[in-house]
């Protein structure tokens, strides 16, 4: 027998006691992992360039308020802007789904969104094909996939606040932008279906320089201030931290959920280790009598501890890591996560938590064992 | 003459309780000899577990010393009291105290497990302890697994496989039948005529009396006898 043989008995000789301290570490840890991830995915600003470089331009009053078409020529000539396109968020219902459609669909104007979404890639012929046609569409590649959609395919669309539905044919697929998913369409057909009501959702521009993008903003709100559509131009990663702003207090919620997870798992722990601790008082007593040092009982006791947190961790956080890897995320979560990913330092927290654990919840039973002395610790029944 | 492996002078152990104090043991003097069996006896409260703690540095007096082979076991500190408790002395309870996950083999190897013998050398060190208490068919039952007698018989191999000069017993037969006690006994006995162990001993039965050398009587913290 070694030491450490010992020491890994001492630790099984409950058998259902350690699994169990053992799974309510795992299991609070991958909830803590899990909510991490999550939080993570909902707060994840786009960090490409063309984030810093696109403007979005909105109706001042709010997102929903459309604004008048003829805009367009006004922006186009404001210096520092290379592109602009009408952006009208359609928002349908997809006639694959149910009740839910999780990528959204945007009319553009074909002939200028090459120029403001640059990082789209997409066939050269495939596209000729789109800007021809006005019934065509042109379909971000993980909807592609998720629908098993191929070149030639109808989509259809049942409008939720418009009141027109949409029928088109896919020109061809897009990939390389941060959100693969949307499917574009002419805004001339979103026109024509809801009767030329001469407005449009958004503009959508580029700036010719991420050091200009400040400025044009400005200059695009000077341009319709106090004009009968007031706009509230920003950049796209300024409309995204406003719109993650909205998660803020969701962040707030998961994170004082996280604390309480960790917290109650540290009672837990103290209170199982200190009952594992308490119930070999004597035991602990003759191996003092017999020559074994404080340190080397807390040792003992540290290594048990210890060893049964990292167990949880291993199993809760390497379990959580091992599931989203494999897992489906998008089809599961109807397309609300994409990536799921378990990151390097959500492991190291978790395996942080672990430690601390063990740490702490050896402290207590140790002291009272280094406390007691070996007359007393014998004078207990077991 | 040699000098004596035990030599107690004015010892004095004073318990606190409240207002009142408890006089464990007063004034105590006592030389004990090398490989003598001692059984210390006395009424219920006389302190003959106290005395036996001190001598065994599981306790300390409150005045006087007890001098162990030259060693006043008073002044160590808690690590060198520890080191010391290892090297020589074994610790025979009452209630047999074994670690209930371990074998018997593996109870016995552990006080071995601090002085960082080879566990070849470990290993002989305790089948020869094992055969010495007739338990080596034993060796890998679990405490649960074998009878009060033969319990307390791997716990006398458990206070001999370091070979201590001093062994020492708290009422070894308090909780074995007339057999199992002989039995006990016999091997205390042998441990002190033939291995010239020094045997301290606690106990309330005459019968386990008569197997020491020197009878001592304890009365209210004191030596009457
Ligand atoms: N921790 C303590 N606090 C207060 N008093 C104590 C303590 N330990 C022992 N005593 C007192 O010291 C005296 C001697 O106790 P000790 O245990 O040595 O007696 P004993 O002779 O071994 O008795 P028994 O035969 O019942 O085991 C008793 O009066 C006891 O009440
Ligand atoms: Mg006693």
């Amino acid at each position: 027998m070694t030491l450490g043989g010992f020491i890994l008995k001492n630790a099984l000789r409950n058998k259902r006691r350690a699994l169990l301290s053992v799974l309510s570490v795992g299991v609070s840890l991958f909830l803590f992992i899990t909510l991490q991830v999550a939080l993570r995915e909902l707060t994840l600003p786009p960090e490409d360039l063309g984030s810093s470089l696109r403007i979005i331009v909105r109706n001042k009053v709010s997102l929903a308020s459309p604004l008048p078409a003829r805009q367009l020529q006004v922006i186009e000539k404001i210096p520092g802007i290379a592109a602009v396109t009408p952006f009208t968020f359609f928002g349908g219902l997809y006639k694959g789904d149910e009740k839910f459609t999780s990528f959204a669909q945007f009319a553009v104007d074909p002939a200028r969104v090459k120029d403001v979404i640059v990082d789209a890639k997409m066939d050269p012929a495939e596209y000729a094909a789109w800007v021809a046609d006005r019934t065509l569409c042109i379909v971000g590649l993980d909807t592609a996939r998720r629908y098993n959609l191929k070149r030639g395919d109808r989509m259809q669309f049942t409008g939720t606040f418009y009141p027109c539905d949409l029928d088109l044919r896919i020109a061809g697929f897009y990939h390389g932008t941060a959100d693969d998913r949307t499917v574009f369409f002419h805004h001339r057909y979103l026109d024509e279906a809801s009767g030329n009501p001469g407005t449009v959702g958004c503009w959508w521009a580029l700036a010719s320089s991420a050091e200009e993008a400040a400025l044009v903003t400005a200059r695009i709100n000077e341009a319709f201030a106090n004009s009968s559509a007031e706009v509230r131009a920003e950049t796209e990663r300024a409309f995204q931290l406003g719109f993650i702003s909205m998660w803020a207090n969701i962040k707030v919620l998961i994170g004082s959920i996280c604390t309480v997870v960790v917290f109650t798992l540290l009672l837990v722990t103290v209170s199982t280790m200190s009952m594992a601790i308490r119930e070999r008082f004597r035991e602990l007593a003759v191996l003092k009598a017999l020559g074994f040092r404080r340190r080397e009982l807390l040792g003992f006791i540290l290594a048990e501890s210890f060893g049964l947190s990292m167990l949880g961790a291993i199993l809760g956080a390497g379990g959580a890591w091992l599931l989203y890897r494999n897992l489906d995320i998008q089809k599961l979560a109807n397309g609300v996560f994409l990536a799921f990913e378990v990151t390097p330092r959500m492991l190291g927290m978790a395996f942080a938590i672990a430690a601390l654990l063990g740490i702490l919840s050896a402290i207590a039973p140790a002291l009272s064992v280094a406390r007691t002395s070996v007359v007393e610790g014998l004078r207990t029944l077991d | 003459m040699a000098p004596p492996i035990v030599s107690i002078r004015d010892l004095s152990k004073l318990y606190r309780q409240g207002d009142i104090n408890v006089t464990a043991l007063n004034a105590v003097s006592l030389d004990i000899e090398l490989g003598e069996f001692i059984v210390l006896m006395g009424p219920s409260g006389s302190g003959k577990s106290t005395l036996l703690h001190i001598i065994a540095g599981i306790d300390r007096p409150t005045h006087g010393s007890c001098r162990v082979q030259d060693t006043d076991v008073a002044r160590l500190n808690e690590s060198q009291l520890a080191d010391w408790r290892n090297r020589n002395v074994g610790f025979v309870f009452q209630s047999f105290n074994l670690i209930p996950v371990l074998t018997a083999f593996e109870n016995v190897e552990l006080p071995l497990l601090l002085t960082g013998l080879k566990a070849s050398r470990r290993r002989q060190q305790v089948t020869t302890a094992l055969h010495l208490v007739g338990l080596i068919d034993r060796q890998h039952h679990l405490p649960r697994q074998l009878s009060g007698g033969q319990e307390q018989r791997v716990a006398i191999a458990r206070a001999l496989v370091t070979d201590p000069p001093l062994i020492v017993a708290d009422e070894p037969t308090g909780n074995l039948d007339a057999k199992s006690a002989t039995d006990v006994l016999e091997i205390l006995r042998s441990l002190s005529q033939q291995a010239g162990k020094t045997v301290i001993m606690v106990t309330h039965d005459p019968k386990a009396a008569a197997y020491g050398t020197r009878q001592l009587h304890l009365e209210k913290g004191e030596i009457v006898a």
